[in-house]
Formats: structure tokens, sequence, C-alpha cells
């Protein structure tokens, strides 16, 4: 028998495989959508599925899906039990006696030990394997083991802010018994956490679906099955939301959020969150007279920078702290006074022909609006009469550029600190001896160094509200805003609202 | 004929090693001078500038350019192109990974182009001389004039947003099944039977092979329109015309077969932007290709990766070449008779 391909055959067999082909995969729609499935459309991925590895602020709300941490943190950013049950930081701030809970599981079945916490924190750090928890951890000495269930973290040195990082970048508990079986590489691609999901198919890029661990220890999640579609460009996120492609999103543009908002089925959001806008500022150059720089603060409008790039949610920020953490002061204003920055500048000597100038680096793209918020800052200072020149750099250029002493006097800078506490903010801000801190002042440096050793917890809170008055009147930093992070989701999805803009599958439900 | 090619293209490989060469020289150079700091980038943000410039002994960044140069040629003739500070990962395995998705998708949207181009060509030809070769004009310039990632956008906005009939983000929808066997996902569901899969891959490539395809096609159309013009100079055309051949038949089996030389040229060279313009494309889509991962690689000051993907790129283009040559020997017996 002979077969012969001709053009009615070719259009049928086209045809055929266009039917079968819709249908199919038509069916297999059904499938993904229901109120047992969620899908969320995310900004960006994992580096790799081992959570110790990098620091990575965005990719914290997926790694918690899968690990946990030792102590967890409510909505609020309270440090709350998790794995850890009871903790205590001695008054010497140099050992942590903790206990932890009995009954938790790997996905693998394995049972958690404190062994394992032993592994992560210690051993897999002095294995010489590069982790970034390496640093955050890197007083940590020992974990003393006492029993199944209690031990003790030992430090070389004072560690105050050890509970936070329980909570914090990289803090999770991975399983010694399967690394050490398959591998540090491996677990990497195939991770076994002890989450509320597991994770059962991933693509680097673009997709990353869990299934609910019904052998949980806590709340069991709703959610059967979380699917995470990786889109970074925010115009495709704003078009996967408006199609109901996904029935989640967040950081699309406010203005698109704020459209969205207005839409039948859609709820926006703009929320504030624990992410500072500000301004790394010099203290030599153009900047070396306290003047210019404290002019260069009163003359911006920061309620008008927020109404116009965030509508009006960004909170307008004194301190380099935002709201409802502990280091922020409720009752410290810096003003916004244009006719104060032109006295302080004429005080100071300048005038129209012989202006105050510096130069003002600010990223495009790194945080929503930060190239637009850079050049509204350029009119404000013209108008109190200083000359500002605008440079573009990428946010890869900044240590860099700020190694080689050759940042500009200003940076538009944004920095994330999903604890709230003040270490993470002033503290890491404004230290010269870390990559960031453009301002090479000691006065302020040896106060930092001294709150770092400081164990007493109110007392540190109290060194760093009073430090970051210090920094603000001397114009040693310029704090903007409070960022905001744009969600907009089906309005039917009900989920947790964290202070620090994590947003977990595990806290979701459809109504 | 098998022999000619074969000697050529054993020519031509000999001829892309000093090439590569260059090109790796060049393109390790022109990512040290640049001012980013990877050993940072590397390092989690609590860490103090001591930590930092310990990381940038052990990466050699502290050393002279020839002798970072030397190590890193020296680890990539053995196959190590190196290890991502990012992921952590090696390179090799992290290209190897993505590499499929988007020669996947440059092939198809090579063939969009093609298809498009051809057929463009050969109207905007056919209505030379008409009051509707001014309007087709236009259309190819208009189409000349959009970049892929505006395609994307229009593109995604149309048939994702407002018809809401294709879907635009990764390579499946949620729920399909992703066979793993060779990374080239059409394929891999074809082998293993997941004609679901295939059939769902297909849908999720349409839109960013569009895009890409149709940014490529105008310039193929109107250098095909002009070599057609110029085939139909000579006398060939107007000896077949004597003979009584039909003008389609004098089109398709005689100016074409001459007048496609100049374009598959073309195509050749398309073929090496077209690698590239896939990088906001995958942005766009979510597609988990190469491009996808360059751009990571660039925000974070990945030197590795950027130097690995750019070397392939490089080879794509060299391949890519090759094959253009041969198909020029195979359809072109005068250079065969060289």
């Amino acid at each position: 028998m002979t077969f012969e391909l001709d053009r009615r055959n070719l259009l049928q067999m086209l045809g055929l495989a266009a039917v079968s082909g819709s249908v199919l995969s038509q069916a297999s729609f059904a499938f993904a959508e229901g109120t047992d499935n969620v899908t969320i459309g995310w900004p960006s991925d994992v580096p790799t599925w081992d959570p110790n590895v990098r620091f990575v602020p965005d990719a914290q709300p997926l790694f918690k899906m899968v690990f946990d941490q030792p102590l967890d943190q409510s909505p609020d950013l309270k440090l709350i039990p998790n794995l850890i049950t009871k903790w205590e930081l001695k008054p010497d701030g140099l050992s942590l006696p903790f206990e932890i809970r009995s009954d938790v599981k790997f996905h693998n079945g394995d049972p958690m030990t404190m062994e394992d916490f032993k592994y992560t924190f210690v051993d897999r750090v002095k294995s010489g394997l590069k982790l970034d928890i390496a640093n955050s951890w890197r007083t940590l000495t020992d974990i003393e083991i006492l029993s199944r269930t209690s031990g003790v973290m030992k430090f070389s040195a004072p560690t105050p802010t050890a509970p936070q990082w329980l909570a914090f970048l990289g803090s999770y508990l991975v399983p010694k018994k399967y690394i050490e079986a398959v591998g540090a590489e491996e677990f990497g691609k195939k991770p076994v956490g002890t989450g509320p999901y597991k994770l059962v198919d991933y693509q680097m890029n673009s997709r990353i679906v869990l299934e609910r661990n019904d052998d949980y220890f806590g709340a069991k999640p709703k959610i059967k099955r979380v699917t995470i579609d990786i889109i970074k460009d925010p115009s495709a996120r704003t078009a996967a939301i408006q199609s109901g492609q996904v029935d989640l999103t967040v950081n699309i543009p406010v203005r698109e959020a704020e459209r969205l908002g207005k839409t039948d089925g859609l709820v926006a959001e703009i929320n504030p969150f624990t992410r500072l806008i500000l301004l790394q500022m010099r203290n030599d150059m153009g900047f070396a007279d306290k003047a210019v720089r404290l002019a260069a603060h009163h003359a911006i409008d920061k309620a008008a920078l927020s109404k116009a790039f965030y509508g009006g949610a960004a909170v307008p920020l004194s301190i380099p702290a935002t709201p409802g953490t502990p280091g922020y002061i409720d009752d410290y204003k810096f003003s916004y006074d244009p006719a104060l920055a032109k006295k302080l500048l004429a005080d100071a000597g300048y005038t129209a022909e012989k202006p105050a100038t510096f130069k003002l680096a600010a990223t495009n793209g790194q945080f929503p609006s930060d190239f637009d918020i850079a050049r509204a800052l350029i009119q404000m200072w013209q108008k109190v009469g200083l000359k500002v020149e605008l440079e573009q750099i990428e946010y890869s250029k900044y240590f860099e550029l700020n190694r080689g002493g050759k940042l500009p006097e200003a940076t538009l800078y944004s920095f994330d600190n999903a604890t709230g506490d003040p270490e993470i903010f002033s503290g890491y801000l404004m230290n010269p001896k870390m990559p960031f801190g453009a301002w090479k002042g000691q006065e302020i440096g040896d106060k930092i160094l001294q709150l770092f050793v400081e164990p007493v917890y109110e007392k540190r809170i109290a060194g760093y509200k009073a430090l970051a008055k210090e920094i603000v009147d001397t114009g040693a930093n310029i704090p903007i805003l409070q960022s905001v992070q744009t969600l907009v989701r089906k309005k039917n999805l009900s989920y947790v609202k964290y202070g620090n803009a994590w947003v977990l599958g595990s806290t979701m439900s459809w109504t | 004929m098998f022999a000619t090619i074969a000697r050529l293209m054993v020519k031509r490989i000999f001829t892309a090693i000093p090439i590569l060469f260059v090109v790796s020289a060049l393109l390790f150079c022109i990512l040290r001078i640049l001012p980013v700091d990877p050993a940072a980038m590397s390092l989690p943000p609590n860490a103090t500038v001591q930590e930092v410039e310990a990381m940038r002994r052990e990466m050699g960044l502290d050393r002279p350019l020839y002798d970072q140069y030397s190590i890193w040629l020296g680890k990539l003739l053995h196959g190590d192109i190196g290890r991502s500070i990012h992921f952590r990962q090696d390179v090799t395995s992290l290209i190897g990974s993505t590499l499929p998705a988007t020669i996947e998708l440059a092939v198809i949207a090579m063939v969009v182009a093609t298809v498009f181009g051809l057929a463009g060509g050969l109207l905007l030809f056919y209505v030379r001389g008409t009051r509707a070769e001014a309007v087709m004009d236009f259309a190819s310039i208009l189409l000349l004039s959009l970049p892929e990632f505006l395609w994307s956008l229009f593109l995604l906005l149309i048939f994702g947003v407002f018809f809401e009939v294709l879907p635009f983000t990764g390579r499946l929808s949620p729920g399909f099944e992703r066979p793993v066997v060779t990374g080239f996902l059409l394929l891999d569901s074809l082998i293993t039977g997941k004609f679901s899969s295939f059939f769902n891959a297909l849908e999720h490539m349409i839109l960013p092979c569009l895009a890409l395809g149709i940014a490529l096609s105008p310039s193929l159309m109107r250098v095909l329109r002009s070599s057609l013009m110029d085939a139909y100079q000579d006398d060939y055309i107007h000896q077949a015309r004597l003979r009584g051949l039909s003008e389609a038949r004098i089109l398709i089996r005689h100016a074409l077969k001459n007048a496609i030389l100049p374009t598959l040229s073309l195509m050749g060279v398309q073929f090496g932007f077209l690698f590239g313009g896939t990088l906001l494309v995958e942005i766009i889509y979510s597609y988990p290709g190469m491009g996808n991962l360059m751009v990571d690689a660039i925000r974070n000051a990945d030197l590795p990766i950027i130097q690995g993907a750019g070397l392939t790129y490089c080879v794509a283009v060299l391949v890519i070449s090759i094959i253009v040559d041969s198909l020029y020997l195979i359809l072109n017996p005068k250079l065969r008779a060289r």
C-alpha cells in the first residue's frame, strides 16, 4: 500500500493536528486552574535551591515556602518561634541557648535533629564551601548539643543580632544526611527542606512548581499547588495578571497597579515595606561642607516625590529606618524647607555666581522610578541654587566605584532589611568598613563598631536611635522614602501581608 | 560535491580557531576594563572590605591582565569555562541547560522570518510598478523600523491580553509535564510521547518566534526583491519567455533560484543577530534560554557567564556561517567548479 501526500491529505493532517493539539492543551489548562492551585507572577528566580549560598532578598519568599528558618517573623516583623521554640541571648552576647521542635520532618521523611542545626550553621561554613551565611555567622564558633532538642550557639565575640539573623537572609535549615548522601551540587538542584511546600518541578528563569507538604509541622497551607512563574519584565507581569495567566503578581509600575485596581475582579495594593530609598553621601569633595549637605537635604520635597512616583504610598523618611521598626523615631522630623536651604548656602558663602556644585549618581531600573527620582532631585536642588550633575551607574558598579573612592558626592540607593533591625539599616549603611559605606567619617564608624558588640537590646536600640539622629543632623546620609511593593491579585484570593513584603503561597486561600 | 563541501568545512573550521582566540581575548579584556567589582558582587552585603579584598585575590583579580587571561584560556582549553559568581554553578552546565531553549526559539523564529521574508519578497516583486508597490514598500519599512522587543510587547498585548488566545509566559502552561531528554522541549515531548506538552510548547513559542521572525523578515523581503529585479535583467529570463514558459514558472523555477543566493547570505548574518535578539524577547516572554541567563549575568556582573555566553554566541555564528557557505555551494554550481 502506498501513501501519497497530496494537498488534500496535508491539509487534513494539519487540521487534525491543530484540533487535537488545541483540545489536548485545553484539557490540561483546565487542570492548572481551580481553588486548589494558585499561580504567582514573581519578578526573580532563586540563584540556586541551596538556601545558604546566596543572599538575594527577592528570593526569600521562595525559599521560605520550601525551607524553614530557625526563627520566623510575624506579619508585623516580630521574632516568633519556628523550628526553635525557645531562645535567649545571654547578657554578654557570647552564647545563645535554644530548644528545637521534636516533630519536624524533612520532605524525604528524615527527622530534623540538632545535628542538622550544627551542620547548617557550623560544619558547612567551616568546610570551606562558598556560602553567604559564612559571613552572617562569622562569629559562631560552635553549637554545643546538650540533648536531642537543646543546644547552645557559642560566639567568639558578642553577637547581639544573632536572633535576628536566625530569621534573616540565608539562615535556612538544611538536611545533613541528605546533602552528605547526594552532594551540595545535587542538593542545589533537588532541594529537600522542612517547609510547607515540596519542590516538584523547576525550570530556571521560568517556573517553580510546589506541592503542599502534608507532613508539615505548622499550619497546613490551604492551597495544594503553588506555581510561580518567573516573569522579569514588569510589562509582562502586568499583562499576565490582566489576562488571568497569573492570580497574583508584584512590583509592577504604580500607575499600572492603580489602573488594574479599577478592573473588575482585581485588587491592587501599594504597600510600604522595610526598604529604604536614600542618598549615600561622601564626606569630602563637594560635600566636605556640612552646610551643603544639609541644604541638599532641606531642599528635598519627599512628599512630592512619593506622590509623583509612588501614588503617595511611599512614606517620607527623616531617619534611615522604616516606621514600625525598632530603630524608628516617631517624633523626629527633618523639615522640607527650601528657604532654610538657601540661607544655609548663603551663610556658607555660596552665591548664584559661585554656587555649590556636586554630582549625583543613580541607577536606572534597579528599583521603581529610580532615575526619575534622581531627575526630580536635580530640579529641587536647582531651585535652591545647588548646581548638580547627574550620572547614571549600574548597580554592579557601585561597589567598584566605592572601593576606588570614585563614587560622586551623592548616590541614590535602595537598601533592603527584612528584619527591620537598626544594625542592618544604619549600622551596615554607615559602616566605612563595609562595601556600601560611602561615608568615611571615622567618628560615626567607631560608634557603629561599638554598637555591633552591644549585647543589651534596649541599650543597643537607644544607641542606634541616637546615631540615626546624628547621621541626619550632620548630613552624613539623606533618607528619602520608604519603598513600596505594588501587588495585584484576584479579588477572591486572600493572603497575609507582611511588613517586609514577603508574599507566601502558604498564607493564601481562595474565598 | 560532498568532497568540496567537506574541504570548505575543514578550511572554515581552521579559520574559526584564530577568530575564536581573538574574540576570547577581546571579550576577556573588555570585561576586565569595565568598572565592576565581581569580588564584591560575589559576597553578601555584610562582607567587610578586607573580605572583599581576600576574595579579589582568590579570584585572581589582583594579577596583571595577561596573567588572568592565560589562566582563563588554559582552563578553557580543558573545557572549564569557570564557575558562576551568582549561581555558584559551573558555567558549562548553566549554558548547557539553557542553550537548547534558545536554539529551539532561534531556529523556529528563523523559519518564520524565512517564510515571511520570502513570501513578502515575492509579493513586493510581484506588485512592482503598480500602485500597491508604494503601500507594500511602506509596510516593509514600517516592519523594519520596529525592533524585536516592541514586537514582543505588541503581540503580547494583542494575542495575550486583548484576545487572550495565546500564552506568553514560559515554555509550558502549569499542569503540563515537562519531559527532559535533550533539553529541546519540542523534540523531548515527541520522543516521550507527550503530545499535549508538544502542542502546548508550540503554543508558547508562537508569540516569541513571531516577534523575532517578523522583525527579521523585512530585510529579507527587500534583498530578495532587489535580487529578483537584478535577475530579471539577465538574458536567461528573456530566453525563458521566448520558450513560452509561464511568468510564475520563470519566477519560481528560474529567477528565484538565482536571486535566493544573496538572501541566503543575509539569512546567515541575520541568524547571528537573531541570537542576540533573544535577550530581550526571552525576558519579556519568561523564556528560560541563554538570553535570560545572560541578562542575569550582566545584572550581577557575573563575568564567567558573560564570557562563556559570549563565546557560545561566537561559536554559534561561526557554525551558522559554515552551514550557509555549504548551502551556497550546494545551490551555486559555479562556486563548486572553482
